[in-house]
């Protein structure tokens, strides 16, 4: 440093090296997105950190709300700063259709099978997170668990009332399900012609009995306080019920789910493709997908992790029903919800104020 | 002579002063309005015109509008708009305005948005002639439901979402007709929130008055503490007093067991998730803003009167309804004007503590401003509240006179 005297130089040397060392690093880390808060603390210890320590690779972290927006703007001005996003389903199909994100044969990187249970990969992502809907009910009072969703709007055998999802989406296909629709066949019937007719029909034998909930929050509080006997729910919200209120709610999957996935997709055009897809991998293994769910109680999408869970952590995990689920996926699942969805809801709303 | 000049000086000199004193208020005064122009007005009138504005099919489809711009909208369209079509559907492929295209289009016939979709992907193999190709691989574009939806987006501006927001719509012809009885929602939906404000003026001017009489005329000491009771709410968050109602009011709550207890009740009657539980919230949330504006009117009313009334011989009824109230009229109608505005904007009391026959006008703002991303239908909502409340004012202003409002 004998060259250079005063701060104004060694200012400049400082960013000279900055500028010179800043790419060098940067080519070693990759940019991972997702929702944030509960679910990006547990990607940190379930992904990013062993995955940094397994390879060396930095991961740098970021936010998005599922804006495809965002997505689109760095694909087309080709200013790409993120690698890796967690898209919902319906935003990896979306973004997958209109060249937002890369598609990838994952079949050479992972073994399929694992992943069939889920709905398979996405046509541009993996599934890394698989949320539930079911059957919730208090296990302290209900010592005759109920079966099926015909059970559920059997208000003579299970007295009391019932929580179900302020929302058409799922509590259509649930209402198919207490109809006697097979779980893998409910979009196929719901989209057919005469299915939201019979979906509304069965809703309004038990409607006089159904508290609406409108947040995870309430579907727990109406349950806790028992003012409702049932209720459908997310499993993750009953894991976390049962531990915050030392409790013993149930989720029963057997009646039939309503399940989707969280999905990892490449953004398109991104330089790091191959460090985003050794990522990606890792985070699909069945090690760091049992860490991801014990963290979220949420379940693992690769069906290989629920052998490194304990018992209690898969009580409220649809492991052994994956076959009992309407998924929330594929073609005739999003192009029902896309096309009818406004109409279908608008007429939920006006059915459930009558 | 001397004497009128130096007159006209002096005005013209206390004119000058005057509009020199306008202009230093003003300039004080600036930094505000800027600043309520840039960050309130502006943006409001940028969200309001989302109401009408209709950018998609009118930048998207140029040829297909110009080829439909003398059909007849009852027989299917010719060789000439299904080219035009294709062709616009060619320029379109790969770019994010299709998939917006199909979104909006879907808004007037659902289903429009996947028949979009797919006929972008396959514009690119078609071959004339195009009418016969189209309609044998799509057949929705022999159905003139759809050309007619386009014919009706023509335009950069709408009158969809707002026809919309009465339960309205436009067919294939242009003629407007009811919507569907299934999916009329909204004229219930305006006669709800209203009725609901309603009920809650009127319940905190019958709670109100009183508290706010008892302070206007107490000691100051006691006028002192019972106003801090009356702010207290002011200083816990909306939110943490809705939940306090679902713990008090639910089923296994406070109030029900305290009825079960005291045998008046078998079983626990619902008070909560219903129009009982939202009335008694609201009510208790919009108190203050009904016994303040109450408070300062009355506190005004001297004392004496009612006693100079009553010493005139007065019955006390007389003397309260023909002496007190009418000085009370304006706190009264700022009052209740206050509580009205705000309950009809209500939104977060009616989705915790409200079931869904009571969910208000912004209940379903927010839903279509973050469920659904359609900007246009939470817009038009906006739009209609917004002038529904200045009619009211107008009104108000008309029958009370804006002078005596505007006192408070």
């Amino acid at each position: 440093m004998t060259c250079c005297h005063g701060w104004p130089a060694r200012l400049a040397m400082t960013i000279a090296l900055l500028a010179f060392t800043g790419p060098l690093a940067a080519q070693d880390s990759i940019t991972v997105v997702s929702n944030g808060g509960s679910i990006a603390d547990a990607q940190r210890t379930a992904f990013v950190v062993p995955f940094t320590k397994a390879t060396g690779i930095r991961v740098v972290e970021d936010v998005f709300n599922q804006e495809l927006a965002k997505i689109r703007t760095q694909v087309e001005t080709k200013n790409i700063q993120w690698d890796v996003v967690s898209v919902t389903a319906i935003n990896e199909a979306t973004g997958c259709d209109e060249g937002l994100l890369e598609p990838v044969d994952w079949s050479r990187y992972l073994d399929a099978k694992q992943f069939e249970g889920v709905g398979g990969f996405g046509k541009c992502g993996v599934p890394h997170n698989f949320v539930s809907g079911g059957l919730a009910y208090d296990g302290d009072k209900i010592k005759d668990p109920p079966k099926s969703w015909a059970d559920f709007w059997d208000v003579k055998k299970y007295p009391g009332k019932r929580g179900l999802l302020y929302r058409a989406e799922q509590t259509l296909e649930v209402a198919l399900m207490a109809d006697g629709v097979e779980p893998k066949d409910v979009m196929t019937i719901l989209s057919g012609p005469g299915g939201v007719d019979r979906a509304f029909k069965k809703l309004a034998e038990i409607k006089p009995y159904v508290h609406w909930w409108k947040s995870g929050d309430e579907s727990m509080q109406i349950l806790l306080s028992g003012d409702v006997t049932m209720t459908y729910a997310w499993n993750g919200r009953v894991a976390a019920a049962n531990k915050a209120n030392n409790r013993n709610l149930k989720i029963a999957f057997a009646p039939g789910h309503v399940s989707g996935s969280q999905i990892y997709a490449i953004m398109k055009g991104t330089p790091k493709k191959e460090l985003a897809i050794k990522y990606i991998t890792f985070a699909a293994q069945p090690e760091p997908q049992a860490a991801f769910a014990r963290a979220i109680s949420y379940a693992p999408a690769n069906e290989a992790a629920y052998k490194f869970m304990t018992d209690a952590e898969k009580a409220t995990l649809p492991q052994g029903y994956l076959d009992r689920g309407s998924l929330q996926s594929g073609p005739v699942y999003f192009n029902f919800w896309l096309d009818k969805g406004d109409e279908v809801l608008q007429r939920f709303i006006k059915f459930a104020a009558q | 002579m001397s004497r009128s000049t130096t007159g006209t000086s002096i005005a013209a000199l206390v004119r000058k002063a005057e509009l020199r004193r306008e202009r230093r208020l003003l300039a004080i005064a600036a930094p505000a309005i800027t600043f309520v122009l840039v960050f309130f007005v502006l943006p409001i009138g940028l969200f309001l015109f989302r109401s009408v504005d209709n950018p998609e099919v009118h930048g998207s489809l140029p040829r297909t509008l110009t080829a439909l711009h003398q059909w007849d909208r009852t027989t299917l369209p010719d060789e000439q708009a299904f080219a035009a079509l294709v062709a616009d559907l060619r320029a379109l492929r790969g770019k994010p305005e299709l998939a917006m295209l199909a979104r909006r289009l879907n808004y007037d016939v659902s289903g429009f948005r996947s028949v979009i979709i797919r006929s972008g992907r396959l514009a690119e193999q078609g071959l004339p002639p195009y009418r016969k190709w189209l309609i044998a691989n799509e057949p929705a574009w022999g159905d003139v439901t759809y050309w007619g939806a386009i014919r009706n987006e023509a335009s950069p501006l709408t009158d969809f979402y707002l026809l919309a927001a009465f339960d309205l719509r436009r067919l294939s012809n242009g003629s407007i007709a009811p919507a569907s009885n299934e999916n009329a929602l909204f004229r219930d939906l305006f006669a709800r929130t209203f009725w609901i404000s309603f009920t809650v003026t009127v319940l905190c001017l019958i709670v109100g008055f009183p508290v706010a009489a008892v302070i206007a005329h107490a000691r100051p000491k006691v006028a002192n503490l019972l106003l801090i009771l009356v702010l207290l709410p002011f200083w816990s968050s909306l939110l943490v007093r809705a939940t306090a109602w679902i713990v008090l009011l639910q089923d296994e709550g406070l109030i029900n067991q305290a009825l079960i207890a005291l045998g008046l009740i078998a079983r626990p009657i619902r008070l909560v998730f219903n129009r009982i539980g939202l009335t008694i919230a609201m009510t208790h949330v919009l108190l203050p803003f009904m016994i303040l504006p109450l408070y300062s009117v009355l506190r005004g009313i001297p004392q004496g009167q009612m006693r100079a009334a009553a010493s005139l011989g007065a019955k006390p009824v007389i003397a309260f309804l023909r002496v007190y109230l009418p000085q009370a009229l304006p706190g009264i109608v700022a009052g209740s004007t206050l509580v009205f505005v705000i309950s009809l904007g209500y939104y977060v009391a009616p989705a915790l503590v409200g079931g869904p026959r009571d969910q208000m006008i912004g209940y379903f703002v927010a839903y279509f401003t973050n469920s659904t991303v359609n900007w246009g239908m939470a817009s038009a909502l906006g739009t209609l509240l917004l002038v529904i409340v200045a009619l009211i004012y107008a009104a108000l202003a008309r029958t009370i006179g804006l002078e005596r409002l505007r006192a408070q």
